[in-house]
């Protein structure tokens, strides 16, 4: 990239096609020099700045090393088996010990792994989990809306069936939040495809969703007052 | 004309070349070698850390009001013992809509015995909406022909679990025999090693999944007769 910007440059000081004469060079150079400087830190700080530097790979360390990959990819287990509030609430809900001890009183019940789980069983007290995908205060996003009108599980969270430890998959910026909001037809599915994690619509996705976006008289707005209360 | 087919012409990049060697001096070229390498430095730190994983919290450029002091959904809270922001309902309230008087649809009773009847009509949507549930909060254990043989339990097989108690086959006689009240009730509450899922599924949604647990008893002992006419051919 560096190496097109200095012919960029180069460009700059001569028009094409004719070799630069020394007298126009000496007197667009430091101009030329600035340009450059202004495009490289420019280009940095966007690149840096952007939510996929910034916040895309956050993968926290979890009170129990819970595997999304063996339990939702191995098992097989429907995300709402134990996030069962996505459908009705706007919090997906981290499910309460007893859910986990649905399996774990009798399947790896001596296990090290599960004792923090045990031990909370056993007083009550919550597992302290570390949220992953934090949004921030001013923004009231609702699982339910999305989760009932077609989006899955997938299009936010990506590979969670892949996950050992779960790491943000995808910005969960505003503008790609709104890149949705506007174009929301590749993001749309079946209802009872929704916890699926490797369906494909049968046909070109945007055909696809521009019929279910049909059938359902779906217009996600993209004003404020949507996200922002 | 395209800057690479430009550069390809190597009179134009000869002509370039003297044209900077006879003006500037030696030392101009090494530098700006070195700062167009050293200038990649940073390009390559953000692209590493746009590919790897790390359990440093988010940076916020811009903190904004992005964390503010106030308790979301299932967040903590030093004020209480047990840490939890979200409080339970005070012991003997009871919230709108949700007064515990209706002995059918709550405990599948009908003047203290097991009813055997549905507290609704069972459609054609209550079935579709069973099947959903029971293949999310059933099938594991039970699987999804509900005859025991979930994945849950075939990995408790695999582990050789010693507590492990293998789920009964919702297909067998004993299952079948039992009221539509009573299979209400067990998976409300639980029922020898089985976990009670009332916490976990809605009240309507347990009537539905006995609803296709009917269903699929029924296919487990059904005779030629049972399938509708114009689908008998199908069966050869």
């Amino acid at each position: 990239m560096d190496l097109t910007v200095v012919f960029i440059f180069r460009y700059a000081c001569g028009s094409p096609g004719e070799p630069p004469t020394a007298n126009r060079r000496r007197n667009s150079e430091p101009a030329g020099v600035a340009i450059l400087g202004g495009i490289y830190v420019l280009v940095l700080v966007v690149y840096a700045a952007s939510p996929g530097t910034t916040d895309v790979g956050y993968q926290p360390n979890q009170p129990v090393p819970y595997s999304h990959a063996l339990h939702a990819g191995k098992l097989g287990l429907d995300c709402r088996y134990c996030h069962s509030t996505v459908e009705y609430a706007a919090q997906a809900a981290i499910p309460p010990t007893q859910t986990c001890m649905n399996c774990h009183k009798s399947v790896r019940s001596e296990s090290p792994k599960l004792l923090a789980v045990r031990e909370s069983y056993a007083t009550g007290k919550p597992v302290e989990w570390v949220r992953v995908h934090d949004l921030p205060g001013f923004v009231y996003f609702n699982h339910s809306a999305h989760v009932r009108r077609g989006v899955g599980c997938v299009s936010c969270h990506g590979r969670v069936d892949r996950m050992d430890v779960v790491y943000q998959a995808k910005p969960l910026s505003m503008g790609w939040c709104l890149d949705c909001h506007r174009n929301p037809e590749a993001s749309l599915r079946p209802q009872d495809k929704i916890t699926s994690m490797d369906w494909t619509p049968p046909e070109d996705p945007v055909a696809f969703g521009k019929r279910i976006r049909a059938e359902q008289g779906l217009n996600p707005s993209s004003d404020c007052w949507t996200c922002h209360r | 004309m395209s800057i690479f087919r430009e550069l390809q012409d190597h009179q134009t990049v000869r002509q370039y070349t003297r044209a900077a060697g006879e003006r500037l001096p030696r030392w101009v070229l090494p530098v700006i070698v070195t700062l167009v390498v050293v200038s990649w430095i940073p390009l390559v730190f953000i692209a590493k850390s746009r590919v790897t994983k790390s359990d440093v919290p988010r940076i916020q450029l811009i903190p904004d009001m992005d964390q503010q002091p106030k308790y979301l959904a299932q967040t903590a809270s030093p004020l209480f013992a047990d840490h939890r922001a979200m409080r339970p309902p005070v012991e003997g309230t009871v919230a709108r809509g949700e007064l515990d008087d209706d002995d059918l649809l709550l405990r599948g009773k009908v003047d203290g015995n097991w009813s055997t009847t549905f507290p609704f009509p069972v459609t054609m949507e209550v079935m579709h909406r069973g099947r959903e549930r029971f293949n999310i909060f059933c099938a594991p254990c039970h699987g999804l022909a509900g005859m025991g043989d979930g994945m849950v339990a075939k990995r408790a097989d695999a582990l050789q679990e010693g507590k492990w108690v293998p789920p009964t086959s919702l297909t067998s006689d004993v299952v079948r025999e039992r009221t539509d009240g009573e299979l209400f009730n067990t998976i409300s509450n639980g029922i020898r090693t089985m976990p009670a899922y009332g916490p976990q599924i809605p009240v309507g949604d347990r009537w539905a999944i006995v609803a296709y647990m009917r269903a699929l008893q029924r296919s487990q002992n059904a005779s030629p007769n049972d399938v509708p006419a114009d689908h008998q051919s199908d069966l050869r």
